[in-house]
């Protein structure tokens, strides 16, 4: 469990992470969702104790980062899988993050043979690509059995097979009643792994939900008519809102399908579509996070 | 304990503070060696007056200002590298409390750069008194006060020198700034040397490893235990420093 009370941080004249309270639970997968420099990876430091917040708390199972005894047997993290000593061999690596922590040395090899690295694993760091990098992220962040893990990006550079392989693992850690908080700025992404989803945006809390409840029917009802302007009319005087969509056809909220059909039939107006309108999770996210992109391309 | 072993994992798992500290030994016997030879052969063809000023045991320690950048590099090596290759943040994410982190890396560089001190400095005096008396050059035995009182220490004094290199290590957060401010630092008396009179005595009695090495080999008319107690002091300051900035800086 994680639960994160007020969290902001100020860079300066910046607020990279404004006043967030949210909890992650145990047994799901939360996807940490926002654009680039929403903030995810800030928060996601502040709640192991490597970034001080400018005020508000976050605990880890009930405890503040800096007070967990063993804090690798508590909460383990992938951060950037770059950060490993590049003359350092993986086993070495791993071998003293888990001396901190007074974990077996039969644990480094444990974790190497989980996450498919036994035979790199007296290989300097420096020489792996992206992927071994990403294993032995997961591996650090694996070794002290961690009921709580923060992967951030994990899937970030990973060819189709190495994605596959994160994506099951996740899954198989909160089957195992782990609480997993996953950021990505992809929302496809999370569409595949998470239970639930956290949405920030320029620091913000902007949604969180099951992920269920960010898809389906959003109310709007697709129309297509070649007498959109008359029946547009028509429609707004029986109380519907109406609004011109991208290629003539009328976007119209306030009334049911059945109910333009049924209007519509009554007064001879010939439709060509009546379509209750779907949208995706990567619509939902664009929707939601339209406000806070950093850096959006001109529409 | 366990962070302490964590540190020395981390220490003998790269090539770059293994091959300073086998460095840092080497180079001191060879700078004995170096510099008693030059100083034998002065001695040769020296006048009856500079033959009484000769003093052998400064002589043959002279390569000290050189290794003393080295030892002060080791201190700064066991903070900086963990900067450099980014894995401060793994460490400080695996240990949690960052003051017992900080301790441990104090304690690595303790118990490396002591017996690299005691290795550099003896053998330095080996070589260099050895050196002399090849040479025919008057040469101190380790019974002499002088002689013992260096003996046992120099390593201290270069042991708190490695300390003020960690303390940099962490106030600079890379290898190349601390480096280089703690060489500047050290060699200050060096080339302080053009200055005015007042000020270069003043920073050749107080300047911190200045007054403990003058003091240790007999050469400042201060006691042992204020030149040894002004650079304790100034390290002690810079650790303190070192560690409130480690614990309120992002990591």
């Amino acid at each position: 469990m994680i639960q994160l009370n007020g969290m902001t941080k100020r860079h300066g004249e910046v607020l990279a992470v404004d006043d967030l309270t949210f909890t992650v639970r145990p047994g799901l997968v939360t996807g940490f969702l926002g654009p680039n420099g929403a903030g995810k990876s800030t928060t996601m430091r502040m709640i192991l104790g490597l970034d001080l917040p400018t005020s508000g708390t976050a605990t880890v199972n009930g405890r503040l980062h800096q007070d967990l005894p063993h804090p690798l047997r508590e909460v383990g993290s992938l951060l950037e899988a770059q950060a490993v000593h590049p003359r350092r061999t993986a086993r070495k690596h791993l071998l003293y993050l888990a001396q901190t922590n007074d974990l077996p040395p039969a644990r480094v090899d444990e974790v190497l043979d989980l996450v498919g690295l036994t035979d790199a694993a007296d290989r300097p760091a420096g020489v792996f690509s992206l992927g071994m990098s990403q294993r032995l992220g997961i591996a650090a962040a694996l070794l002290g059995d961690p009921p709580v893990l923060l992967l951030d990006e994990p899937v970030n550079g990973l060819d189709p097979e190495g994605v596959l392989w994160i994506r099951t693992l996740i899954r198989g850690l909160a089957a195992e009643g782990r609480t997993v908080l996953v950021s990505s700025h992809l929302m496809s992404e999370m569409a595949l792994t998470a239970d639930r989803l956290v949405v920030i945006g320029k620091g913000r809390l902007i949604a969180e939900a099951a992920i269920g409840e960010f898809t389906g029917n959003d109310g709007a009802v697709l129309v297509r008519t070649p007498e959109s302007a008359s029946f547009a009319r028509r429609l707004e005087l029986s109380g519907a809102h109406v609004r011109a969509g991208r290629d003539g056809e009328l976007v119209v909220t306030g009334m049911t399908a059945p109910d333009m059909g049924r209007l519509a039939a009554a007064e001879g107006v010939p439709l060509f579509e009546l379509t209750p309108r779907r949208t995706s999770l990567e619509e939902a996210f664009m929707e939601l996070t339209r406000d806070s992109v950093e850096y959006g391309a001109a529409r | 304990m366990t962070v302490l072993g964590a540190e020395w994992t981390k220490f003998s798992s790269i090539r770059a503070t293994m091959t300073l500290s086998l460095a840092t030994v080497a180079a001191s016997a060879a700078l004995g060696f170096l510099f008693s030879n030059a100083s034998a052969r002065q001695y040769a063809t020296a006048t009856p007056q500079e033959r009484l000023d000769f003093a052998p045991l400064d002589l043959g320690m002279r390569g000290l200002f050189v290794v003393q950048l080295l030892v002060a590099a080791l201190g700064v090596l066991v903070a900086s590298s963990e900067y450099g290759s980014g894995t401060m943040r793994a460490s400080v994410a695996a240990v949690g409390g960052r003051g017992r982190l900080l301790a441990a890396k104090a304690g690595m560089t303790v118990l490396t750069a002591l017996p690299v001190s005691v290795a550099g400095v003896w053998l330095m005096y080996v070589a260099g008194q050895t050196t002399l008396a090849a040479g025919g050059a008057p040469y101190v035995m380790p019974g002499d006060p002088a002689a013992l009182r260096l003996l046992l220490l120099g390593p201290l004094v270069f042991t708190s020198l490695a300390l003020f290199g960690l303390a940099l290590g962490f106030l600079l957060r890379g290898t190349a700034p601390a480096v280089n401010v703690s060489t500047a630092f050290l060699l200050l008396p060096i080339l302080s040397t053009a200055s005015p009179a007042p000020v270069r005595d003043f920073i050749s009695a107080y300047w911190p490893n200045m007054a403990a090495f003058q003091t240790v080999s007999g050469t400042s008319e201060l006691p042992v235990w204020v030149g040894s107690g002004i650079l304790v002091g100034f390290v002690a300051v810079m650790l303190i420093v070192a560690y409130v900035q480690f614990k309120n800086r992002d990591a």
